[in-house]
């Protein structure tokens, strides 16, 4: 195996476009995105290259996965990495890009939103329950009920925010 | 009816492809020659508008014995929709056509 580093994502909700510009500088210099690694990616020393990276949000079933992977492919995009429903591609500079229409970029937006969205409302759900609980019962159950609360606190404000900011872009994308 | 809302313009190159059974791959060829490139259409678009359409029933998987190069056509209501989207592109051409002529006298 090769020399390996880390790279942090800026949070793909936020900063997308500014993720693929970062690994297009690193392939530049020789760093190219191997997998996706913990809020980030794993980069591996190679040669420079001189690409653009594009991603993709979608849940494929088993069956899809060929008819999918093979349209990138055709269009001269190869699948680089993939973890759950997010798939990165890299590409030669001036292919086609994987959205050519906003209708279609704008449905990618909501796509991204549902895993968001899901762990958004059990997050609130869960502050609002430990919350309920807290305030009407004693002992045990309100100690625990308390360190629930808190928890879910902490996780409830970056999933809100980025769950807020999925909304920001689909306005923005709707305004041009 | 939902169905004969206006076609995007990738909507109605995709569709116009199906009016004859075609994989995913023939139709992205197809709009890039016919319009001699200047209308090409994303990988990930392609696929997103497919799956849209599939969902609309204006197009149906004929065959998928070949995983990576599934067959869609276009369904009875499908042909509807194309139709009514020519009617109403026609109007929009005719009218600037109109237009211009009278303009350049």
């Amino acid at each position: 195996m090769g020399k390996t580093k880390y790279m942090m994502s800026a949070g793909l909700a936020f900063s997308e476009a500014g993720d693929m510009k970062k690994l297009r500088r690193e392939a530049l210099r020789g760093w190219h995105l191997k997998r996706f690694r913990c809020a980030g990616y794993e980069l591996e020393k190679g040669e420079s290259e001189d690409v653009i990276y594009s991603i993709d949000y979608r849940l494929l079933e088993p069956n899809e996965q060929d008819e999918y992977f093979g349209m990138f492919e055709i269009a001269g995009w190869t699948h680089v990495c993939t973890e759950y429903n997010m798939h990165i591609f890299k590409a030669d500079r001036g292919t086609v890009p994987i959205y050519s229409d906003s209708e279609s970029a704008r449905d990618k937006i909501r796509r991204l939103a549902i895993p968001v969205r899901t762990v958004t409302l059990y997050v609130v759900g869960l502050m609002v329950l430990s919350g309920l609980l807290m305030k009407f019962t004693s002992g045990v159950i309100q100690s625990v009920s308390i360190f629930t609360f808190y928890v879910a606190l902490i996780i409830a404000g970056p999933a809100v925010m980025t769950y807020a900011a999925t909304f920001y872009h689909r306005w923005k994308k709707r305004m041009n | 009816m939902k169905s004969f809302e206006p076609l995007t313009d990738s909507m109605f190159y995709i569709m116009a492809s199906l009016t004859e059974p075609r994989h995913g791959y023939a139709v992205m060829s197809l709009v890039e020659e016919t319009t001699e490139g200047a209308f090409v259409i994303g990988p990930a678009s392609l696929y997103t508008i497919i799956k849209k359409l599939l969902k609309e029933q204006l197009i149906v998987l004929q065959d998928e014995s070949d995983s990576r190069r599934k067959v869609y056509t276009l369904t009875d209501i499908g042909r509807q929709t194309l139709e009514a989207d020519i009617v109403r592109r026609k109007v929009m051409i005719e009218m600037a056509e109109k237009g211009l002529k009278r303009g350049s006298v």
